[in-house]
């Protein structure tokens, strides 16, 4: 099967901003969601894509066609902003008929399929969140796109209404099977939507991957951070044979598996993937366990975010019953474990 | 101490009531003492003189030409000013504003040197169609336009800053081209702003007095037929026009006031 949308080597200029070489791929019925901060240029990226900016150089295909220099009502890409920008002179119905492609018939299906028909005749400023999401996405069914984008849909709802909405945002893509590029800041939505996703920063992709490859291994510090990896620290490499590398920091040589190829490198280490406990334990799989004092403890709702000092700084999450158990108050000491395949490297020159 | 955490206080929304009851009293009394003054008789007198009531029907005409003319050539200005970006953007904007500070007879008087007989504009016009805009019509149109044009032009900006344009891209998405995203999108959305910028350009060319007179004498609009009968009888007959002019063009400026407000509830039904 043909991809969905090719971009090859997207560059735009846009005053101050750019966008640099941007190139990826998307299969049809994948969801690839592109993470990064705000100022990244996500949104122009997607806006290119529709055809509201022309790149200075590079392709993009949209199916087989190169719709580079194609005016955006002629691509066929179904656009959905923050807070799904429903036209609020028009009805439901009326709403949902606007494509030009739609006939009333058309849209009276889509109205039904997507369980908007006891609204159709209502104003958009007097629907719920989830009927919003859902009069946006009839609404650019009914031209029949060849591929959706998202821009931050989700990022005005408040937290809970979001869970929801990003819940069934997913049922419905996975239902319809459409390929979408889904842009957004918030970590949650990319574990959750991406079956791929990128990183972006200043108008660059910084690493395309699947989630697990981008979230477990990160291929540089600033992506490491932005997927959640809490300890990023600077080490030395002792030794390296059949895989095991053996890593100096702060004092301490901790175990690792994998290839360092240079004698500095980046360690990471995702806060869930460190245990805490009382004593030692005898597992041969927990090659690392550190004495450690509490440094700090915050609430992150669900769990606790511990930070310790272990001769190197480190933080862990754990679940409230353990907080309690362990009695992880500021200056306690624990012991802090992880395996030496939950270490992640980074190569350094 | 909990009542800093209320509005404003008693005292300070008491002086506020009392100097803005002043002002509307200011703006009323005048008003309403010369409805109060008239008989019935003297104003079946005036309404029945022909050239007060051609005065009027001349007035409403040219301001409606007038709206017509702010309609076509100050709505795109206006969307230009709220949508593109462009090197002298803030001169044109104190361009748009200049009529408000200008005398109106100053007005008339510039008008003469491009509309009078040796204008640019009035003297080809003449030479090619043989109308001239002393005088005429078009005279009145040209006068109450300069001086109205602005209020089109501030509140239809308005009205096209207020529309979010994600909108108008979703719309390109969905097939439609620019021109239509503009008829369908763009102008609904800012038609409030339009109307409300239609109404005052509406209400001040109707009132125009000062620029008129210098090009147009005669015919005579309504303030100028006004001005006349003060002239010729005193107080008596030209505030009983006065009176029969303000019911007419206040019953426009309420009615165009009520349809701009009521625009999206009136709409709601038809959709």
């Amino acid at each position: 099967m043909s991809e969905a949308l090719r971009l090859r080597g997207v560059s735009l200029s846009l005053g101050d901003f750019a966008l640099r070489d941007i190139t990826f791929t998307l299969a049809q019925g994948e969801i690839f969601v592109i993470l990064g901060p705000s100022g990244a240029g996500k949104s122009v990226l997607l806006e290119t894509i529709a055809g509201f900016h022309r790149p200075d150089s590079g392709r993009i295909l949209i199916g087989e066609r190169d719709m580079t220099d194609a005016q955006p009502e002629v691509r066929r890409v179904g656009l959905i902003f923050q807070d799904y920008a429903l036209f609020p002179h028009l009805t439901v119905a009326r709403n949902v008929q606007f494509a030009c492609r739609a006939d009333a018939s058309r849209a009276h299906g889509l109205l039904s399929r997507l369980g908007l028909m006891h609204l159709a005749e209502r104003k958009p400023a007097n629907l719920s969140g989830g009927e919003k999401q859902r009069v946006a996405l009839a609404r650019a069914l009914a031209m029949d796109p060849r591929v959706f984008l998202f821009d931050e849909p989700l990022s005005a709802q408040d937290a809970r209404s979001r869970d929801a909405l990003r819940d069934e945002l997913k049922s419905l893509l996975r239902q319809l099977e459409l390929p979408a590029v889904y842009v957004t800041h918030d970590q949650t939505e990319a574990l959750v939507l991406a079956d791929r996703l990128a990183v972006m920063s200043a108008g660059e992709l910084l690493q395309v991957g699947t989630t697990s490859e981008v979230f477990n291994t990160p291929a540089s510090e600033f992506v490491a951070r932005f997927v959640g990896v809490e300890t990023v620290l600077e080490g030395r490499t002792v030794a390296a044979e059949d895989g095991d590398v053996r890593i100096q920091l702060g004092g301490h040589e901790i175990h690792a598996v994998g290839e360092a190829v240079t004698s500095r490198v980046l360690v990471c280490i995702r806060p869930e993937n460190v245990a805490l406990s009382r004593r030692r334990s005898a597992d041969s799989s927990m090659r690392n366990q550190f004495n450690a004092r509490v440094a700090s403890v915050s609430s992150l709702g669900h769990l606790f975010k511990i930070t310790l000092d272990c001769g190197f700084p480190l933080t862990a999450y754990v679940t409230k019953q353990s907080y309690l158990e362990l009695n992880l108050e500021p200056g306690a000491s624990v012991v802090a474990a992880f395996k030496a395949t939950a270490i992640h490297l980074i190569n350094r020159e | 101490m909990s009542a800093t955490a209320r509005g404003p206080s008693r005292s300070l929304l008491l002086v506020f009531w009392l100097a803005g009851g002043v002002l509307l009293a200011f703006i009323l009394l005048p008003l309403l003492q010369m409805v109060a003054s008239q008989t019935s008789a003297r104003l079946g007198h005036v309404a029945a003189m022909a050239e007060v009531r051609s005065a009027i029907v001349l007035s409403l005409e040219a301001a409606f030409a007038t709206t017509a003319i702010a309609c076509l050539l100050g709505v795109p200005l206006a969307y230009l000013l709220a949508r593109v970006e462009f090197p002298g953007k803030t001169v044109i904007e104190a361009v748009v504003d200049v009529p408000l500070a200008i005398p109106h007879t100053v007005v008339g008087i510039a008008l003469l040197f491009v509309f009078g007989r040796t204008g640019v504009v009035g003297a080809s016009v003449n030479a090619l169609t043989g109308y001239q805009f002393w005088g005429t019509f078009g005279g009145i149109v040209v006068a109450m336009l300069f001086v109205s044009i602005t209020y089109t032009v501030n509140a239809a900006r308005v009205g096209f800053e207020s529309v979010n344009t994600r909108l108008e891209k979703v719309a390109r998405t969905l097939g439609v081209g620019p021109w239509g995203v503009f008829g369908q999108v763009t102008l609904p959305l800012a038609g409030r702003g339009i109307l409300t910028g239609l109404t005052l350009t509406f209400a001040r060319s109707i009132s125009e007095y000062g620029a008129v007179i210098v090009l147009t004498y005669f015919p005579m609009t309504a303030p100028v037929k006004i001005y006349d009968l003060f002239m010729q009888t005193g107080l008596d007959d030209s505030s009983a026009m006065a009176v029969l002019f303000l019911a007419v063009s206040l019953t426009l400026f309420i009615l165009f006031r009520h349809l701009t407000r009521g625009r999206r509830s009136t709409r709601r039904g038809s959709g």
